[in-house]
């Protein structure tokens, strides 16, 4: 193939996949009342107004916090069990995989409709507890993936090493094995940050009047109106979690550990 | 004992609550039944809806596969140094929120958007046409949601590609589709399969890209599934569409497997 069909091939599909992104943030910078494109006119005041609406504060909270902390709960969930997958021979290691693997395969939307309907009413939980519940189930499988690989690219005689100098099992993990693991235990971390702040359908069912995430407050807030501050809330996510994966490419070489 | 907790976890919170569901497709009155099945199959809507999903599936993983191939292609041929660059900026979007992602459509594709504005000033069109709410406009926010997924599956086969297959084949006549057809295809045949079942499944499965392009007028089986719970009530139905979807994810990702490892 010629140098110049590389090139266009590469430049169309660029701007397909990219190219909408400029849109949005263009279209967020109009001065005028609706969404357009090209804006009539520009202004930051759509970016501005982002701030002023008080369910997108909320909602903004209410998912950082999920992401945050329900990063966390998997992780400390999560790494045990990459552990023991990849430092003993488990019985059933093949279904221990697969369960925790379970919810990224089953559609969000079906695992959260049946933990509403199950769990959450039965048991008469708070809403922002059934959330965090889902948001930590949901990274879970993440967290599980890249800590596992992280450790079988750890030999594992070090360990076996401070074990046979007197450390115990849990000792040597905490001194010699999570010091080598850092960076997939933090890739784990902004992977399940990132997935958890975007997902929508677990959420779906889930969220209760008042206490929505901030991508479902979105869907809510598109449906009434027609003007450019969904378009600029968007713009700003998205050069959110572009700024998130750039700064983890450049100190951590995010891309070498998902 | 390790991985206990995350096993338990898991297992409570996912699996027990979906089989659940699951099972309430065939409880009818209290009852086990088939009925709920005979009902939601002869129901028209419900047969348009299977349909329009299982076919937006197929269009949106074929139509990634031509442009994955030939993106991965030339992605592979750049000079290493912005190869690495040029995928990343693939890989970008897929870790931008897809609602974001999926609004960028309304603007373009809306009454005032970017496509209705040339419209009409060409003059093709006195008044703007309905893009947003129709197939095309589904089908366009699934396909950039996830053809990404094809081209990284494409160009990690690739690497397994040896030096100089391509060159070779060239220098002994073959032309480009003789090379396609009987060096890169046979030997990315993986990826292609990874890849399809990815982005096969991931277009069954979404909810986002119908539920804002396409709305209530184009209905797929996770809108519909939404649909008759909160207008309705209807839990029959939900489960029958859940057990749609699982059993279709699931069966793709054997069928398309078994595919793979056929022909060689």
């Amino acid at each position: 193939m010629g140098k110049w069909t590389t090139f266009l091939i590469i430049g169309l599909t660029l701007t397909f996949l990219i190219g909408p992104f400029f849109i949005i943030i263009a279209a967020g910078l109009s001065a005028g009342e609706n969404l357009a494109f090209p804006p009539e006119g520009l202004s930051l005041k759509w970016y501005w107004a982002v701030f002023e609406v008080e369910s997108f504060r909320e909602s903004f909270a209410l998912s950082m916090f999920l992401a945050v902390f329900g990063t966390l709960s998997a992780l400390v969930l999560g790494v045990p069990a990459a552990y023991a997958l990849s430092r003993y021979r488990l019985p059933f290691a093949e279904t221990v995989k697969t369960i925790v693997a379970a919810p990224i395969i089953v559609p969000g939307i079906i695992v959260g409709l049946g933990l509403l309907r199950y769990l959450v009413i039965p048991l008469n939980f708070t809403v922002s507890m059934a959330l965090f519940m889902a948001h930590t189930a949901l990274v879970i499988p993440y967290a599980v993936r890249v800590v596992t690989a992280s450790l079988e690219n750890l030999r594992s005689d070090m360990e076996e090493a401070a074990i046979l100098l007197g450390c115990t099992r849990f000792g040597a993990f905490v001194k010699v094995v999570l010091p080598n693991i850092r960076g997939g235990v933090l890739a784990a971390f902004i992977l399940g940050f990132v997935t958890s702040f975007n997902q929508v359908p677990v959420s779906l069912f889930l969220s209760g009047p008042g206490v929505r995430t901030l991508p479902i407050d979105m869907l809510a807030y598109m449906e009434i109106t027609y003007d450019p501050s969904v378009a600029a809330l968007s713009a700003l996510l998205a050069i959110m979690s572009v700024g998130i994966i750039f700064l983890a490419e450049k100190f951590l070489g995010f891309s070498r550990y998902v | 004992m390790l991985a206990l907790p995350a096993v338990l976890f898991t297992a409570t919170l996912f699996l027990l609550p979906v089989l659940v569901l699951l099972s309430e497709g065939f409880r009818v009155d209290d009852a086990w039944s088939l009925q709920g099945y005979a009902d939601f199959i002869s129901k028209p809507l419900n047969q348009t809806v299977f349909f329009r999903t299982l076919k937006l599936g197929f269009l949106v993983a074929g139509v990634s596969a031509v442009i994955g191939y030939a993106t991965a292609f030339s992605i592979f041929h750049l000079p290493s140094k912005h190869r690495g660059r040029i995928f990343g900026l693939v890989v970008l979007p897929l870790m931008i929120s897809p609602v974001a992602r999926t609004y960028a459509w309304i603007v373009i594709l809306g009454r005032t958007g970017i496509v209705n504005d040339a419209i009409v000033g060409l003059g093709l069109s006195d008044t703007p046409i309905r893009l947003l709410f129709t197939e095309t406009a589904v089908f366009l926010g699934l396909l950039q949601l996830f053809m990404p997924l094809m081209i990284i599956s494409l160009i990690s086969a690739m690497e397994n590609l040896p030096n100089d297959a391509v060159a070779a084949a060239r220098v002994l006549g073959a032309n480009w589709l003789q090379v396609f057809l009987k060096v890169i295809l046979p030997l990315t045949k993986e990826g292609l399969v990874i890849g399809g079942t990815l982005v096969f499944t991931g277009s069954l499965t979404a909810y986002i890209t119908p539920a804002i392009l396409g709305g209530a007028k184009v209905l797929m089986l996770e809108t519909l599934l939404y649909q008759r719970v909160n207008v309705a009530n209807d839990f029959v139905s939900a489960g029958i569409i859940a057990t749609i979807l699982i059993t279709m994810s699931f069966g793709s990702n054997l069928l398309f497997k078994r595919i793979a490892t056929a022909r060689t």
